[in-house]
């Protein structure tokens, strides 16, 4: 038989039961709809244990892979830990193994974690400096090729977090981290189809990740990536970015940059929607701010593309999310 | 004779017309007001849902969902004219995808079945 663990807490399950009617009859307060696997209002996701593969029917790749599945239509065969699908998870003790400036206000945050910390770049993490200072941000490392958990971090002049990264966090600090959650990965992607990806200011982070993953899996279609900011710092990675795609022939590196009063953001999106013209093979990834991400996704959709082919991470600012 | 939803083609069906649906009424110039500022990805799952009982697939769908769903957009100025451009879109999502003529008056009298609700009447 069976069992089920919602939220660290058991939950009765009768024989050939559906999640969802268990989680009801038990009083929890699950937001449901059609009840038949269709409109995912249910969606939750597994912590430990493997979902039927039946319950995770019309979801993407990267959510089946992640653990997400459907209540409404999951009759369990083995034991499953669940919980919603955007709880952010347990938190674990990590160590500060580098702090370096990759511009005036942009700051790379390495950390040695627990190993059993598992995680994909693309996703994010919740900061933990105390309980009431947590704040999100997209990681940018590879797990299977490096030791430490890498994330670029934007300094703002009065951000509580950037204040106590810069004053407060010295190497070999303490600090917790959360998570991840996050399924703008590369996972289900055809080896030899196009990836587009394009962010804006730190939303090159999480795109970082991905490309190291795609390279890392000997990703054989082109891999594009936008990187837009305002300044010449902003395009923080440029030279590196720039030598790789030298070195590498299917990789290319489009950097735009904005000094004047015109919103950068818009800006890479005109550059992306003209020079992308192949709107069948390729993969979008989009991540940075709400202007930036919606715009695209919105646009690259009524061109033609479609939604399951564009995966997107929202960057909402800290003042806005609290 | 089988079923609505199997002659249509099923759970395949609804996959190849959401994403052609959903663009074409956010194309709409009648009623893409509606879908200003809504989650995409949360739209698509709510439009497969439509569909799926469209289709004449099973689903739980209740008058109560619809008229939840749709109670801030009547309030906007939703009405039976608007719930006409959805249906025109949609017979046109199914006649690109060559669906039959019997099954495409099955599909709008189905459709148009939770006008009432949608319309909180």
């Amino acid at each position: 038989m069976a069992r089920l663990l919602y939220q660290g807490e058991p939950v009765p399950l009768e024989a050939g039961e559906d999640v969802l009617t268990a989680l009801l009859s038990a009083k929890i307060d699950a937001p449901h709809s059609c009840r038949a696997g269709v409109c995912q209002t249910c969606i939750h996701r597994v912590v430990d244990g493997t979902p039927p593969e039946t319950s995770q029917n019309g979801l993407t790749d990267a959510q089946k892979k992640l653990g997400y599945f459907l209540p409404c239509i999951c009759v369990p065969a083995t034991d499953l830990y669940i919980v919603p699908a955007e709880e952010i998870g347990d938190s674990y003790e990590s160590v500060v193994h580098e702090i370096e400036y990759l511009a005036p206000d942009i700051v790379r945050l390495s950390l040695d974690h627990d190993p059993d910390f598992k995680y994909r770049p693309g996703q994010f993490i919740e900061l933990i400096a105390n309980k009431n200072l947590k704040r999100h941000y997209s990681i940018a490392s590879f797990q299977e090729a490096s030791d430490y958990l890498e994330l670029h971090i934007k300094l703002h002049p009065r951000g509580q977090m950037s204040k106590y990264i810069t004053e407060d966090l010295k190497i070999g600090s303490k600090i917790y981290i959360a998570g991840p959650l996050g399924t703008c990965i590369y996972e289900g992607i055809d080896p030899d189809q196009p990836i587009v990806m394009v962010g804006a200011g730190t939303g090159l982070s999480p795109l970082v990740g991905i490309k190291r993953e795609a390279l890392h899996r000997s990703h054989r279609g082109l891999m594009r990536l936008y990187h837009g900011a305002r300044t010449r710092s902003g395009l923080y990675m440029h030279d590196y970015l720039e030598a790789l795609s030298k070195s590498h022939s299917n990789f290319d590196y489009i950097s735009c940059r904005l000094d004047s009063d015109v919103e950068a953001e818009r800006d890479i999106a005109s550059v992306v929607l003209d020079k992308e013209t192949n709107l069948t093979d390729p993969t979008f990834f989009l991540c940075g701010g709400p202007g930036l991400v919606n715009r695209l996704k919105h646009d690259l959709y009524m061109k033609g593309v479609s939604l399951k082919k564009i995966r997107s991470d929202v960057f909402v600012p800290a003042d806005r999310s609290d | 004779m089988s079923s609505l939803y199997e002659r249509i083609g099923g759970a395949g069906a609804v996959d190849a017309a959401v994403d052609l649906f959903y663009r074409k009424v956010l194309a709409d110039g009648r009623i893409a007001r509606f879908f200003d500022n809504v989650n995409m990805e949360d739209q698509i799952a709510k439009q497969k849902s439509f569909l799926t009982m469209a289709f004449g697939g099973a689903n739980n769908y209740t008058g109560q969902d619809m008229r939840n769903g749709h109670k801030k957009l009547v309030e906007k100025g939703l009405n039976d004219s608007h719930v006409d451009a959805v249906l025109e879109d949609l017979e046109s999502t199914l006649r690109t995808l060559g669906v039959g003529d019997k099954e495409v008056k099955e599909v709008l009298a189905l459709a148009n079945s939770v006008r009432d609700d949608v319309l909180n009447r």
